[in-house]
């Protein structure tokens, strides 16, 4: 983990003087943890990758705040991805869902077989259920945690609690889940 | 969990958890299982990462100060600080006009209270024994013009209480003049004059009233006059 620490400092440093190569690294570091944060919150997995990028756009814009700010990079990363979730929310109570044409740059996977698209599908759908029924806290804490591998610090950080709070939330949120397991089988 | 352990072989080597560890286990089991089905799709993430790097080299990182500045253009600091100059100038404007017909009212009149409460707010600012006393005339002066434009008016079943507090004002500002007899003879000649000039023009103007007035009324500017008189008597 030092080793990512130290790798992803010398790319963020090299981003923040404009070399998009650099941000492309950051990206592909950890693009996959952000989009399962989002995927398992969202039920598109087209609106996912819509926002992960979105959310790297906004952190590219956001880069020459971030030192200053002292928060881990991903944390850092987790936070626009947590408020870029909030306005996908809002924005979808208030307009149409948009046509996968309307998708900006990139277009779904049409390689993947049908029974394995279906089987995604309802194995997602199945996650999305189970954590839907936890509390919104819970929901973000079991995200954060095991999805975005985020460690308890960083998870601190994007959910403005202590560590203590995050490590107490974590083990109730888990037997809350088991609950939940058990309930919908 | 890693290797070739099971749930069932970590239970087996801590059977006094079991219950509790099963609980975890079972979930954290779940949630590893779970985020196979929640990874990116294959390529996606190498063929995003070329639309991330175009689309960012037209972007150019901002530095707060950037946002800020972005944020608040000059029209809107402009709008920022115009805004509020004009309310503050149109809520002056609203206070000072309230002010004014206040000060123009007479009894009756629905801001007649507002008057004599910014009339209390004055004397109670005012600490000069001369000052106080020259206020005092003042506001006798304002109480008697007031009597006769309610004759003037016709309102005369106002009378009765405008002579009490006529009378009322009258009183202080006697008080206010004995006050200031001894260190202050210069000062208080004058308004001792200015005083009982108003109190006389006032019987006069009464007198004629009265006698242009109908039965009725009479009683109300007996009242007034003897209040006026009252108060010369004094001065004598």
């Amino acid at each position: 983990m030092p080793g990512k620490l130290d790798d992803d400092h010398e790319l963020i440093k090299k981003a923040k003087h404009g070399d998009p190569q650099a941000f492309g690294d950051l990206y592909e570091c950890h693009a996959p943890a952000v989009f399962r944060y989002l995927y398992a919150h969202l039920e598109s997995r087209m609106d996912a990758e819509d926002l992960t990028g979105e959310v790297f756009l906004k952190a590219w814009q956001s880069l020459p705040n971030y030192i200053e700010r002292g928060v881990p990079f991903l944390a850092f990363l987790f936070r626009i991805a947590r408020n870029a979730l909030v306005d996908h929310y809002r924005q979808n109570n208030r307009l149409e869902a948009r046509a996968p044409d309307d998708m900006d740059g990139y277009h779904a996977d049409e390689s993947a077989g049908l029974t394995e698209l279906i089987s995604n599908r309802m194995e997602h759908q199945q996650i999305i259920r189970k954590l839907g029924q936890l509390r919104p806290d819970y929901q973000s804490v079991l995200t954060l945690r095991f999805f975005g591998e985020l460690s308890p610090e960083e998870t601190a950080q994007v959910m403005n609690r202590s560590v203590g709070a995050i490590r107490v939330l974590q083990h109730r949120a888990i037997l809350a889940l088991r609950q939940q397991l058990d309930e919908t089988g | 969990m890693t290797g070739q352990e099971t749930i069932a072989s970590i239970l087996e080597k801590h059977p006094q958890d079991a219950a509790e560890l099963r609980l975890r286990l079972e979930s954290l089991t779940w949630l590893v299982d779970s985020r196979k089905n929640l990874d990116p799709r294959q390529g996606f993430i190498s063929s995003s990462r070329a639309y991330i790097e175009h689309k960012i080299e037209s972007i150019s990182p901002q530095s707060f100060w950037q946002r800020v500045l972005r944020r608040y253009t000059p029209q809107r600091w402009v709008f920022n600080i115009v805004a509020p100059a004009i309310l503050i100038v149109l809520l002056v404007l609203v206070v000072n006009s309230l002010v004014l017909s206040a000060q123009l009212s007479i009894p009756g009149d629905p801001l007649y209270s507002t008057k004599l409460t910014l009339e209390d707010v004055q004397l109670s600012l005012t600490f000069n024994r001369v000052e106080k006393a020259d206020l005092y005339i003042q506001l006798s002066r304002e109480r008697t013009t007031e009597l006769v434009e309610l004759a003037l008016e016709g309102n005369y079943e106002l009378i009765p209480s405008a002579a009490r507090r006529t009378e009322t004002v009258m009183i202080a500002s006697l008080h206010a003049l004995n006050n200031i007899a001894d260190q202050y003879q210069a000062s208080e000649r004058p308004m001792l004059s200015e005083l009982r000039e108003t109190l006389t023009n006032e019987i006069y103007v009464l007198n004629l009233l009265k006698s242009s007035s109908p039965p009725a009324a009479h009683p109300g500017i007996e009242l007034a006059i003897q209040t006026a008189q009252s108060g010369l008597m004094a001065l004598h």
